[in-house]
């Protein structure tokens, strides 16, 4: 196979999306167009890093990138995990932007993988570590996914811009996931979540969750939020707070919302940010978030819009069996994950709406992705 | 009407994720629905066309979008200290009327 086709796509979005999918099917891809008309064209920092963090998981994978950057020609390999891995994140996107992809990656690895990150654990863009903790794992164990040897662990936690955060995170291997008919999204029976603070007060998080339980009192009563308050070396760099909340329900599922306060990085890449001066006080971000959670309460589904992608990947990667899933309304980045797994996977959901709730059901049959990998040991 | 409704809903979101790859689909669909409204055969015709327009338009706009699965609907966050929000929400948890939230 000297002479590999290679899939020809352009445009710098969903870079991630496309590297996991091409290398969970083997195909070989060429990008071209990568941001090229920003004032520093090409691939960004976090992109590059994330190139790295592939090849550093990944055996014989090649990665090829233009001058400029806005050409990137990439061939998959075999994933391996690995032990004792360790990959600096870079300070322009937090870890949760290189912790969705690897989960998925990790999966299908050869060995279990384990590996420390370090960069910038909560901000505002990405889901925030707490986040994976509560509501994404829970996510995995629906598909098969063992419980042992799956672990995040927050050594430091670091906020934008300076970083200097810490996170460990273990995943196992499986042979293949299990396909899942998930369209029971319960009531909500617990509401859990937990705060964090970085080089500032601990006030800070005691007024975030008198916020945010001032919001769910009128709802129910088991509502606990934990603070987690660091100083020290275990801080990072930069001052900052954020709140991570997470609703469970009869059936199981975890909704979730979260957000981080910092202040704002110095963007390489101009003209992407509109970050306020002033940070948003802490009562304004417990009400916040807890209304956002409640948002996503009523809107439905079994996920939140946050892990829609996420959970539409699984499904595709399933067994040749029906998954069935319900979600509230579809977010752009689920849409662009459904187009992208039926490029790539040729998995097509059918999408039903249910128009007595206002809920999508989404069903398919998964491509039968097996862990050859690890077969051959 | 019900059902007519609710499979025309079913293809526009398949369009509306798929684009036109959905089409062999959508014109069964279509043939049906030809009664209702006034879309004659002549308007099956263009409608891949701007169905392809549409897509189009939606990726350029997408181009520069940040790579975020997180999607945080800041918009729409309402002020859940009112009464009547709080009723209509009040069955989605364990504290509410465990019949109505059943149906």
């Amino acid at each position: 196979m000297g002479k590999s086709s290679y899939k020809r796509l352009s445009g710098g979005q969903n870079l991630r999306l496309r590297l996991v999918l091409a290398t969970l099917s083997s195909t070989p891809v060429l990008i071209e167009d990568i941001h090229p008309n920003d004032m520093f064209p090409g691939l960004r920092f976090h992109e590059v890093s994330f190139l790295r963090l592939l090849e550093k998981i990944c055996d014989d994978c090649a990665v090829e990138i233009n001058e400029t950057g806005t050409k990137l020609k990439f061939k998959p390999g075999i994933v391996m995990g690995g032990r004792n891995l360790v990959h600096d994140c870079g300070l322009t996107r937090s870890i949760g932007y290189f912790l969705e992809p690897l989960i998925v990656l990790g999966l299908f690895a050869k060995k279990p993988l384990s590996i420390k990150l370090k960069g910038i654990t909560n901000d505002s863009k990405d889901p925030s570590v707490d986040t994976f903790r509560s509501t994404t794992f829970p996510m995995l164990k629906r598909f098969g996914v063992p419980s042992e040897g799956l672990e995040l662990k927050i050594e430091n936690r670091g906020s934008a811009p300076q970083g200097g955060g810490e996170v460990h995170l273990a995943i196992p291997v499986v042979q293949s996931l299990t396909a899942v008919k998930w369209t029971d999204e319960g009531m909500v029976k617990r509401i859990r979540g937990v705060t964090f603070s970085t080089r500032v007060s601990s006030q800070f998080e005691n007024t975030m969750v008198y916020a945010a339980r001032g919001i769910f009192n009128s709802f129910l009563p088991d509502v606990h939020i934990f603070t987690d308050h660091r100083a020290g070396v275990h801080a990072g760099n930069s001052p900052g707070y954020g709140i991570s909340l997470v609703a469970e329900t009869t059936s199981g599922c975890c909704l979730s919302a979260d957000t981080a306060i910092s202040y704002a990085r110095e963007e390489e890449t101009a003209g992407l940010e509109d970050e306020k001066k002033e940070l948003m006080p802490p009562e304004d971000v417990g009400v916040q978030i807890a209304s956002v959670l409640l948002g996503e309460i009523e809107q439905g589904g079994v996920v939140d819009s946050t892990h829609q992608g996420l959970l539409f990947l699984l499904c595709a990667l399933c067994p040749q069996d029906v998954s069935k899933v319900r979600v509230g309304k579809l977010s752009p980045y689920g849409i662009e994950t459904l187009r992208h797994i039926k490029d790539f996977l040729g998995v097509k959901f059918v999408i039903t709406a249910d128009p007595t709730t206002g809920t999508v059901m989404l069903k398919c049959v998964g491509c039968g992705l097996k862990n050859l990998s690890r077969k051959q040991c | 009407l019900a059902k007519r409704t609710f499979s025309r809903q079913t293809t526009n979101l398949m369009q509306l994720v798929y684009g036109k790859s959905s089409l062999p689909s959508s014109i069964g669909i279509e043939e049906h629905d030809s009664s209702a409204d006034e879309e004659s055969d002549g308007d099956d015709f263009f409608k891949p066309k701007g169905d392809g327009i549409k897509k189009h338009r939606v990726d350029v706009g997408n181009w520069n979008v940040e790579d975020s699965s997180k999607f945080t609907n800041y918009s729409n966050v309402k002020d859940w200290n009112d009464k009547k929000l709080i009723e209509d929400l009040r069955d989605r948890f364990v504290t509410g009327d465990w019949s109505e939230a059943a149906k």
